[in-house]
């Protein structure tokens, strides 16, 4: 089991850094639904005038 | 109905990609012999390369996209293109990070100015300085910027190749197929990391698939927002 360390941190970087991204990608996602709800909004607004 | 089906679609892409990373993870850690000479150590190698190689296809796609782009004046290729960078930048880091942490058992030392280490470097400096471009900012003039960024960086994609190959570096010398053709890896080794690439480029196209879906409905938001402003303004 020599430079098991090496391997564990290599895996669990890349783990890291994918779990990261994916994160992101779905805050993202929450921000964009979060504008449309924003939009719609104001385009009721607009046609209630 | 069209919406229900991508919808149902994306989930079992995801669950797909989740599971065939598990079980990646399951046959490097399991199934695949120990190196005789690097030990344990060289199990970094299944998901390195598979990095590696999806990298150099998520720039190619930059490249195609960014082609696309300049001659047909597409958003969606924009996007394309744009996610694509974003991804590539993901997996050249995961490259960057790996191979060193593979580096220090096997050569002694963290890093080297070696012309490989050196010229993927550059390539993840090239594709962040495309991405700082862009940022989320939809503007025709920055797009085709990036655009030519992005035709002209994947020159060193192909230097990188080449520096492996003809040049004698540091960094090992290709051991999936080797000058005639032949493999440097036994069977075992090789359907492993055939499985592991296989379970990286699913992986790719399933973010590109969101991050594309992402950066278009960004654009289609915007245009909407400028002209309800425009109503409101008149």
């Amino acid at each position: 089991m020599k430079n098991f360390w090496y391997l564990f941190a290599a895996y669990s970087t890349i783990w890291t850094i994918l779990w990261v991204y994916i994160m992101h990608l779905s805050r993202k996602n929450k921000e964009l639904r979060e504008e449309l709800r924003d939009l719609q909004a104001r385009v009721e607004r607009v046609l209630t005038k | 109905m069209q919406m229900m089906f991508a919808s149902k679609g994306r989930t079992l892409h995801a669950v797909i990609v989740y599971f065939s990373m598990l079980f990646a993870m399951f046959f490097v850690f399991i199934c695949a012999p120990n190196e005789k000479i690097q030990g344990i150590v060289q199990k970094i190698f299944y998901f390195h390369v598979s990095s590696a190689i999806t990298m150099f296809f998520a720039f190619f796609i930059v490249f195609v996209a960014s082609i696309m782009y300049l001659w047909k004046r597409s958003d969606w290729w924009d996007a394309v293109a744009f996610s694509a960078a974003e991804i590539g930048v993901v997996f050249c880091t995961l490259v960057l990070i790996t191979g060193p942490i593979w580096g220090r058992p096997i050569w002694g030392t963290w890093w080297s100015w070696d012309p490989t280490l050196t010229l993927t470097l550059v390539l993840w400096l090239i594709y962040v300085a495309y991405l700082m471009l862009r940022i989320d900012i939809h503007d025709p003039k920055r797009a085709r910027f990036a655009a030519v960024l992005g035709i002209i960086g994947f020159v060193d994609v192909l230097l990188i190749r080449w520096s492996v190959e003809k040049w004698r570096t540091l960094h090992p010398k290709p051991v999936l197929i080797q000058e005639g053709g032949t493999t440097g890896l036994t069977s075992t080794m090789l359907w492993i990391f055939m499985f592991c690439l296989g379970a990286f480029l699913l992986l790719f196209f399933y973010l590109l698939r969101e991050r594309t879906s992402i950066t278009q409905s960004r654009h289609a938001l915007e245009v909407l927002r400028q002209e309800i402003d425009d109503l409101l303004a008149r």
